[in-house]
C-alpha cells in the first residue's frame, strides 16, 4: 500500500526566478513541497488529466495496484518513495489524444524534504511533450521517482533541466516501459551543484518500440554525480540510444554508467551508446562506464567513448583572437553543451541554462 | 607606427629544432610575403610569433614596438595587435561565429564594457558581404563543416573586425578558386593602409598578383635564406627553388628530413591504431 503523507506548506509565495521563467512560458504547472500553486493550461490540454499525486490516489485508485507490479525495482531509494511519497504529480493522456505544445512542470521545494512520485500514462498512439524544471530552495534531501507508460503508438518526449543548488542530496528514477511502435525520448540537462544520483531505465516491452537517453551533465566544486542509463530491450526490433555529454570542473567526479541489455531472442535490435566528456578541473574526474549486456546475436550494438582534456588547438585559436583562457574554456564548454539547447523550449530557459554553466566554470 | 623584430629566433617542438635563426622586421604600412617549400618552416613561424603552447623557444626575440611579445601569453599578443589568419583554423563545435567575435571584440573594450549589439551587427554583417559570405554565417558553429575557402575567408572576417596592427596571414590564399581568391585579394588590399603590417606566407605568386607585397622573403631550413623584392617571386615562379638552393648551398630545404619510406610504413601503423576503438 501507498502511503501519502502531504506536507504542510509554509507560505505558498512562487520565488521571483520561477515566476519571471514561466510567467514567459504556456502550459505551466508550479508545484511546491507537494501542493499546486499554479497551473494555467491552454484548451487542448482539457481532456488530459493532470492532477497532484494525492488527488488521483483515489481518482486512479486501480492504476495504483498496477503501477507497483510493473516497476518492482530492487532499489531501496525506490522503495522509500513508494512508502514515503509527499509529492507528485499524476498525468494521463487519453488514446489518439496528440498535444501539440509542450507542458512546464516547475517542482520546486522550499522548505520539507520531498519524495516525489509522478506518474505519465500515455495511451494508445497518443503523444506528449513534457518538460519539468526541478528546483530547490531549502535544505533537503530529494527523491523523485518518474514513471511513465508509452503505450502502443504513443509517443512521449520528455525534456528537463534540474538545477539542485548545494543544500540538496539528489536521488532521481526515472522509469519508462515502451509497447509496440512506441517511443520515449528522455533528454535531462543536470546542471547541479548537489550531489547527485540518478538512474534512468527504459523498458522496450514491444517491437520496434524506439527510446533514447540523453544526458547533460556539468559538476563542479566538491560535488558529485552520477548518472545512470538503462535500456532493456524486452522485445525484438527495438532500438535504444544512449548519448551522455558531461564536464567535470574543480574536484567534482562525475559518472556515467550507460547499460544497453538486449535479452535472448530479441533479434535485429539496435544498442547504442556515446559517451562525450571534458575533464577541465586538474583534479576532476569523469568516468564513463558503457556497458553492452547482449544475450542474442543477431543485433546491432555499439558504444564509443570520447573523453578528455579540453582540446589544446581550439584553445589556443580562440585565446588568438584575444580570449583569456577562461573565457576561452567557458565559451568552449558551453559550445560542447549546446546539444542541450534543442530541448529548452524558451530563450530564458536557455539563457537560465547558460547562466549556471558560466557559474560553475567559474 | 608600429614594429614586429624578430632576432635570431630558434624554436623546437619535441625535441627538433625547426626554427634555426629567423631574422625579420616588419613595419606598419609595409607588407611582407614569405614563400618556400613545404616543410620549410613557415607556419612554425607564424605560430611561434601567436604563441602556439606546442613550440618552445631556445633562442631569440620577438619584439612589439620594443615590448617582449615571447613573455605575453596568446590571449595578452592578440590584444597587443598581433593577429594570425591560420592555415588550419580549429573548428569549434556550438560555438556560434558572432559570439565567438563578439567575446573577442569585447576583450579589446575596457574591463566590463561591451560593444553594443547594434554596432556589432552592422560591422559584421557588412564584412560579411565584403567577403561574400552566406549570411547565416553567424548563426553557424565556428568553423564547422566549413570548407576550406570558407576557412580562409573566417579568417579574412576575424582580421577585419579585429584591426590588428600586425598580421601574419598562413597560406590564405590556398584551396581558394579564382573567384575567392579575387575577393580575398580586394579585402586584404582595402585593409593594406598605414596602420597594418602585413606577412603573408604563399606558395603562390598568383596571391600577389592581387595583394601588393613590397618585401619578399624565402625560407628554408627554418630560416630566412633570401630576402629582396618583387623580383625574386617572378623567378620562383618560372625556375622553382633550384637557384636559390644552389645560391645558398642546401641540398635539402627541409627542417626534418626522413626517410620517405619509413614514414609510409608508419603512417599506415598510426592509422591502424587509430581505428582500434576500444
Ligand atoms: N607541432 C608539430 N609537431 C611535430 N612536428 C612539427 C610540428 N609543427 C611543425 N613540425 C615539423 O616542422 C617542419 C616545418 O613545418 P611547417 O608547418 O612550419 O612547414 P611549412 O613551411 O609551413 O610547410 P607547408 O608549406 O607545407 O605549410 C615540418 O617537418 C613539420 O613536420
Ligand atoms: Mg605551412
Amino acid at each position: 500500500m501507498i502511503k501519502y503523507n502531504k506536507p504542510v506548506l509554509s507560505n505558498d509565495t512562487i520565488f521571483d526566478k520561477i515566476n519571471t521563467l514561466s510567467s514567459k512560458l504556456s502550459n505551466v504547472l508550479i508545484i511546491k513541497d507537494g501542493h499546486i500553486l499554479y497551473k494555467n493550461l491552454e484548451d487542448e490540454y482539457n481532456d488530459i488529466y493532470i492532477k497532484s499525486y494525492d488527488e488521483a490516489m483515489t481518482d486512479k485508485a486501480d492504476f495504483f495496484d498496477q503501477t507497483k507490479e510493473l516497476y518492482e525495482l530492487d532499489d531501496d531509494a525506490y522503495q522509500y518513495n513508494l512508502e514515503n511519497v509527499n509529492s507528485g504529480l499524476f498525468i494521463h493522456v487519453p488514446k489518439n489524444k496528440v498535444v501539440a505544445e509542450q507542458l512546464h512542470i516547475f517542482y520546486i521545494q522550499e522548505s520539507v524534504d520531498l519524495v516525489q512520485n509522478t506518474t505519465i500514462i500515455l495511451d494508445e498512439s497518443s503523444e506528449l511533450k513534457y518538460f519539468e524544471y526541478l528546483y530547490n530552495e531549502g535544505q533537503a534531501s530529494i527523491n523523485y521517482v518518474n514513471n511513465s507508460f508509452v503505450k502502443e503508438n504513443a509517443k512521449l518526449e520528455y525534456s528537463g533541466l534540474s538545477l539542485f543548488n548545494k543544500k540538496a542530496v539528489i536521488n532521481v528514477t526515472r522509469n519508462s516501459s515502451v509497447a509496440r511502435y512506441g517511443t520515449s525520448s528522455i533528454r535531462i540537462a543536470e546542471v547541479n551543484d548537489s550531489i547527485t544520483e540518478t538512474k534512468t531505465n527504459v523498458y522496450l516491452q514491444g517491437k520496434y518500440a524506439y527510446a533514447e537517453a540523453k544526458t547533460i551533465a556539468i559538476t563542479s566544486g566538491v560535488q558529485s554525480a552520477k548518472f545512470r542509463q538503462l535500456i532493456e530491450h524486452q522485445a525484438p526490433e527495438t532500438e535504444g540510444y544512449i548519448e551522455n555529454y558531461g564536464v567535470s570542473n574543480h574536484e567534482s567526479a562525475l559518472e556515467f554508467e550507460g547499460v544497453g541489455k538486449i535479452n535472448k531472442f530479441m533479434k535485429h535490435s539496435i544498442a547504442r551508446q556515446s559517451n562525450n566528456g571534458i575533464v577541465l578541473g586538474k583534479k576532476a574526474q569523469l568516468d564513463a562506464n558503457p556497458l553492452l549486456l547482449i544475450d542474442e546475436f543477431d543485433v546491432e550494438a555499439s558504444h564509443g567513448a570520447a573523453i578528455g582534456k579540453i582540446d589544446e588547438e581550439q584553445l589556443y585559436y580562440l585565446m588568438s583572437r584575444g580570449l583569456s583562457t577562461r573565457d576561452a574554456e567557458r565559451l568552449i564548454i558551453s559550445g560542447f553543451l549546446s546539444p542541450v539547447l534543442e530541448v529548452l523550449s524558451s530563450d530564458e530557459l536557455k539563457e537560465d541554462f547558460k547562466n549556471q554553466v558560466q557559474n560553475k566554470t567559474l | 607606427m608600429s614594429t614586429l623584430i624578430i632576432k635570431n629566433l630558434h624554436a623546437k617542438v619535441d625535441d627538433n629544432e625547426i626554427l634555426t635563426g629567423v631574422n625579420l622586421e616588419i613595419d606598419t604600412g609595409e607588407t611582407h610575403a614569405i614563400m618556400g617549400p613545404n616543410g620549410t618552416g613557415k607556419s612554425t613561424l607564424a605560430s611561434v610569433v601567436m604563441g602556439h603552447p606546442k613550440y618552445d623557444v631556445t633562442e631569440g626575440e620577438i619584439l612589439l614596438d620594443g615590448k617582449n611579445v615571447l613573455d605575453m601569453s596568446v590571449d595578452e599578443r592578440s590584444r597587443a595587435g598581433l593577429f594570425l589568419g591560420m592555415q588550419h583554423p580549429a573548428e569549434v563545435p556550438g560555438v556560434t561565429n558572432s559570439d565567438f567575435i563578439k567575446t573577442a571584440m569585447n576583450t579589446r573594450l575596457e574591463e566590463g564594457k561591451t560593444i553594443s549589439l547594434f554596432n556589432f551587427i552592422r560591422q559584421y554583417d557588412k564584412a560579411v558581404e565584403e567577403l561574400k559570405m552566406s549570411e547565416d554565417l553567424p548563426h553557424r558553429y565556428l568553423n564547422e563543416g566549413f570548407s576550406g575557402g570558407e576557412k580562409k575567408r573566417n579568417e579574412i572576417l576575424q582580421m577585419k573586425m579585429l584591426k590588428p596592427r600586425i598580421a601574419i596571414l598562413d597560406e590564405i590564399d590556398s584551396g581558394l578558386d579564382v573567384d575567392a581568391l579575387k575577393v580575398v585579394g580586394d579585402n586584404v588590399t582595402k585593409m593594406q593602409t598605414d596602420d597594418i603590417g602585413l606577412l603573408l606566407i604563399t606558395h603562390y605568386q598568383r596571391l600577389l598578383d592581387y595583394i601588393k607585397a613590397d618585401k619578399v622573403h624565402v625560407m628554408m631550413k627554418g630560416r630566412i635564406v633570401k630576402s629582396g623584392n618583387i623580383d625574386i617571386i617572378k623567378r620562383i615562379d618560372t625556375e622553382g627553388y633550384d637557384w636559390i638552393k644552389e645560391e645558398v648551398g642546401i641540398e635539402d630545404e627541409r627542417v626534418i628530413v626522413e626517410d620517405e619510406e619509413d614514414q609510409a610504413v608508419l603512417g599506415t601503423c598510426a592509422t591502424k591504431e587509430a581505428l582500434d576503438i576500444k
